[in-house]
């Protein structure tokens, strides 16, 4: 269980069969593991994007086991779904997936180490409590360290296991520690894919397609094998080996990109002359027909979504290296336990032969479920004979991404004499995530995406479109397209009709229902309008979860955002905040100007200089209130993008016609 | 660029000195973390457009990336290694205290221009915090924390509570 991570400027540690201390600690389950001393190791099934999973996991665990957080340490799970379960970080799943199995790993190794003491004392488990770290009863004390011989003997079959009550919680909920991580990164000792380097490692940099869907058609590399510490040159068959181009294998990182640089060559194929503006216009002409109406219809409106880069943070990358007999791949992914799998798969290995170490990732907001990079690292590290890091340059990162897909959506309506909607209609042209071709199904892409929060009755309806660039998923996925045309569509309704937005959407939900609960607990923190300041309302749920957000404006600039989420229990109070106002930044960088556009096509911007993402002086305060609930654990990661643009659009008090708001669309 | 010749270079990082044998144009930031193994300033662009590379080089907020080692010669650089080894500069006190990261993956380059901007300017309010703080880009959107993180690591190093 000793997880086999590299960096550079360290040692490759070479994993064991076992640590020495299996045969003194106590292992009750893949998850929890003592040792003869007592010190809890744990060890996390899905990887940290960000989202906050290892901090999660470990308060999940020391809850559990009655102890503190800083008294366990984490330990990132290899890719093996068969040991770990699904280890995907997707559809916001971590919390909901990994509450129940990390209560209950750590809720067993505490029952076992009450068992063991009761045992030694000779008294019943139920008169034993277990608190910071030892077994207690009457004046006597056993500390974890003491029993973990005699639990690791017990027959767990024997001791019934049961979780600590939420109203029992000390951590959990009720916790103002931050993040596990946060000591490491900010001293820059936290350690992300692109700062590994297995001992003998070189690195690569790819010549990428000039345009969507070039070929290698002439490849002079001469001048590449001259610049001094370039190793090799290869070219990438993109059936294989992610999208295609050259890779140039050197010694370090700017002999690689020095080497690239001098590489010559011409291409052939694709789609030269493509353009996002053309593709919008295409997408616009396959709008569905509006359905028969039950009255007339009062109002339409028609709104255009631009093409979105993922852009997180830490460009794409991966490390590999294949042997003889099998294949290691150190990469930020959200899915380690998947890509063991897929690559066992592709290169025809023994499962037991492919390793896959999780890094921590600098962001990943869909993006890195895809395996492009780590094909290429292991197409060069066979050329090389060495381990190989692939290391995207920012250009490549955003000019070869999986986008988000552009949208056109038409929305109608018929209303009552107030101006409240009786009847709606929604009909969606945009393409499929040709990244997972179960994607391409009007009916998936519905099911993902149609998540109208009120009580309206209607027709939904979708076109797709084949997608003439790479897509995939994108924080939300298709409910970041529907809902931002939804809520600008009934905010428009209620502008029209000289409604207030909350009591709109008020009028809208049941009185007892969730949503009804957080937009009421967003207004009241919200407050009143101040003057000169104009104001967007929207709703969501998805994954389990509910949440309501208010966006105030004034001068164009979005000042202040108020979210009230459900999401069951909060189990990182912090973490919860932090993701909702990481959708809200999403969702201001959207709004006012970050797409990607196509000319000739080629992906126009290459950097954070055109792909206008929010600067700090964009960003406005944001006041999460967690509404407490007895609600099943929900999702929340992907909650807030999808309403906070929403709000954030109508807020602006500039007509919505698409995404980003006052700007050409494609 | 190409067959630029290799030359040895002195640096002055977080204290010590050390030496790199590169091609004069190599990027500092190549330089720190390849040669160097100082992992802490991040590869986030290699333009100059995103900050997560910024270290301090004689006291001011700078990009490894865009500077090479030739220019960085007979210069103090400091990277987040060099603030403090276990978190206890103020401006990572602050950083902690609030929670600041997501992914963290741009917040050496947050810090780092933070420790700058308080080293020029004690007391920012919220329109100095957006001119200093304006390049770092955090694709997580920890904005809201790390204004407030600035706030209080100004008082943190003037000692109030
Ligand atoms: S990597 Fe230096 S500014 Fe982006
Ligand atoms: S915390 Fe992830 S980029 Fe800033």
């Amino acid at each position: 269980m000793i997880s086999r991570r590299a960096f550079l400027g360290g040692v490759l540690v070479v994993s064991v069969p076992l640590p020495a201390h299996a045969a003194t600690g106590f292992t009750p389950n893949v998850f929890v593991r003592l040792d003869a001393r007592g010190r809890i190791t744990v060890t996390v099934p899905r990887p940290e994007t960000g989202q906050g999973v290892r901090t999660t996991v470990a308060l999940l665990v020391a809850e559990e086991l009655a102890v503190g957080l800083d008294d366990v340490r984490l330990e990132q799970a290899y890719g093996d779904t068969a040991r770990f379960g699904s280890q995907l970080v997707a559809n916001s799943f971590s919390a909901r997936q990994l509450t129940q199995p990390m209560r209950t790993a750590a809720a067993t190794a505490r029952c076992l180490l009450v068992a063991a003491a009761a045992q030694r004392w000779g008294v019943p488990s139920e008169e034993c409590t277990a608190r910071d770290g030892a077994v207690r009863h009457g004046h006597r004390v056993l500390r974890y360290g003491s029993l973990v011989r005699d639990a690791a003997a017990l027959d767990p079959a024997t001791v019934p296991v049961t979780l600590t009550p939420p109203e029992r919680w000390r951590l959990l909920g009720r916790t103002r520690a931050g993040r596990v991580d946060a000591k490491a990164i900010v001293t820059g000792k936290a350690r992300y894919g692109i700062d590994t380097r297995p001992a003998g490692a070189l690195v690569a940099a790819v010549l990428r397609p000039q345009w969507i869907g070039a070929l290698v058609d002439t490849l002079d590399d001469s001048a590449a094998r001259a610049v001094p510490g370039v190793v090799a040159v290869t070219a990438l068959d993109p059936a294989t080996s992610g999208q295609g181009g050259v890779a140039v294998i050197a010694r370090s990182i700017p002999e690689a990109l020095r080497g690239r640089e001098a590489l010559r060559v011409t291409w052939r194929g694709g789609t030269p002359t493509a353009d996002s503006r053309v593709w919008l216009a295409e997408l616009e002409t396959a709008l569905p027909a509006v359905p028969a109406a039950p009255g007339p219809v009062a109002f339409e409106a028609v709104y255009r979504l631009p093409l979105l880069a993922h852009a997180p943070m830490e460009p794409m990358n991966a490390t590999a290296h294949v042997t003889a007999t099998g294949l290691t791949v150190w990469t930020p992914t959200q899915d380690p336990g998947g890509l063991r799998a897929s690559l066992a798969r592709q290169f025809e290995l023994d499962p037991a032969n492919v390793r896959v170490e999780p890094t921590l990732a600098g962001g990943a907001f869909g993006r890195r479920i895809e395996p492009d990079p780590v094909l290429e690292a292991i197409a060069c590290s066979r050329v090389a004979g060495a381990p190989v890091s692939v290391l995207w340059t920012r250009d490549d990162d955003m000019r070869h991404d999986s986008y988000r897909p552009m949208s056109v959506h038409r929305l109608s309506a018929v209303v009552d004499a107030a101006g409240v909607p009786t009847w709606r209609a929604h009909g969606i042209a945009t393409w499929p995530l040709n990244v997972l071709p179960f994607f391409n199904d009007p009916a998936i892409v519905k099911l993902n995406g149609d998540h109208f929060p009120y009580t309206v009755p209607g027709a939904v309806d979708v076109t797709l479109r084949p997608a003439p660039l790479r897509t995939g998923f994108w924080r939300a996925v298709y409910a970041g397209h529907f809902l931002y045309a939804e809520e600008n569509f009934l905010s428009a309704l209620g502008q029209r009709a000289g409604l207030d937005q909350v009591d709109l959407r008020r009028r809208l939900l049941p009185a007892d229902s969730r949503l009804r609960r957080v937009l009421d607990a967003a207004a009241a923190r919200a407050g009143h309008v101040r003057p000169g300041f104009t104001r967007g309302v929207a709703c969501h749920h998805d994954y389990g979860s509910v949440i309501a957000v208010i966006a105030d404006s004034s001068d164009g600039e979005v000042r202040r955002v108020t979210a009230a989420v459900d999401v069951g229990s909060a189990l990182h109070p912090s973490g919860v905040r932090a993701q909702v106002e990481g959708g809200v930044m999403d969702a201001v960088s959207t709004v006012s100007g970050a797409q990607i556009t196509v000319r000739e096509g080629r992906v126009v911007q290459s950097s954070f200089r055109d792909y206008a993402w929010a600067r700090i002086d964009r960003a406005p305060d944001i006041d999460v209130v967690i509404v407490p609930s007895d609600a099943p654990i929900g999702g929340l990661g992907e909650l807030a993008y999808p309403p906070a643009a929403a709000a954030i659009a109508f807020a602006s008090g500039q007509p919505v016609t698409g995404m980003p708001v006052g700007v050409d669309v494609g | 660029m190409k067959g630029a010749a290799v030359g040895r270079y002195r640096l002055h990082v977080n204290g010590e000195r050390r030496e790199v044998d590169v091609p004069s144009e190599t990027p500092l930031l190549w330089a720190l973390r390849e040669q160097l193994g100082l992992l802490g300033p991040k590869y986030g662009c290699g333009v100059g457009a995103c900050g997560a590379c910024t270290s301090l080089v004689d006291g001011q907020a700078a990009r490894p990336c865009i500077t090479t080692v030739a220019e960085s010669q007979g210069r103090r650089i400091t990277t987040i290694e060099g603030l403090s080894e276990d978190g206890d500069h103020p401006v990572q006190r602050a950083w902690l205290e609030l929670d600041v990261a997501q992914c963290g993956y741009c917040q050496p380059g947050q810090i780092m221009s933070t420790v700058a901007l308080l080293a020029a300017n004690p007391d920012p309010d919220d329109d100095a915090i957006d001119v200093a703080l304006r390049d770092n880009v955090c694709r997580c959107g920890t904005y809201t924390r790390v204004r407030a993180a600035v706030r209080r690591a100004a008082q943190l190093k003037r000692g109030d509570r």
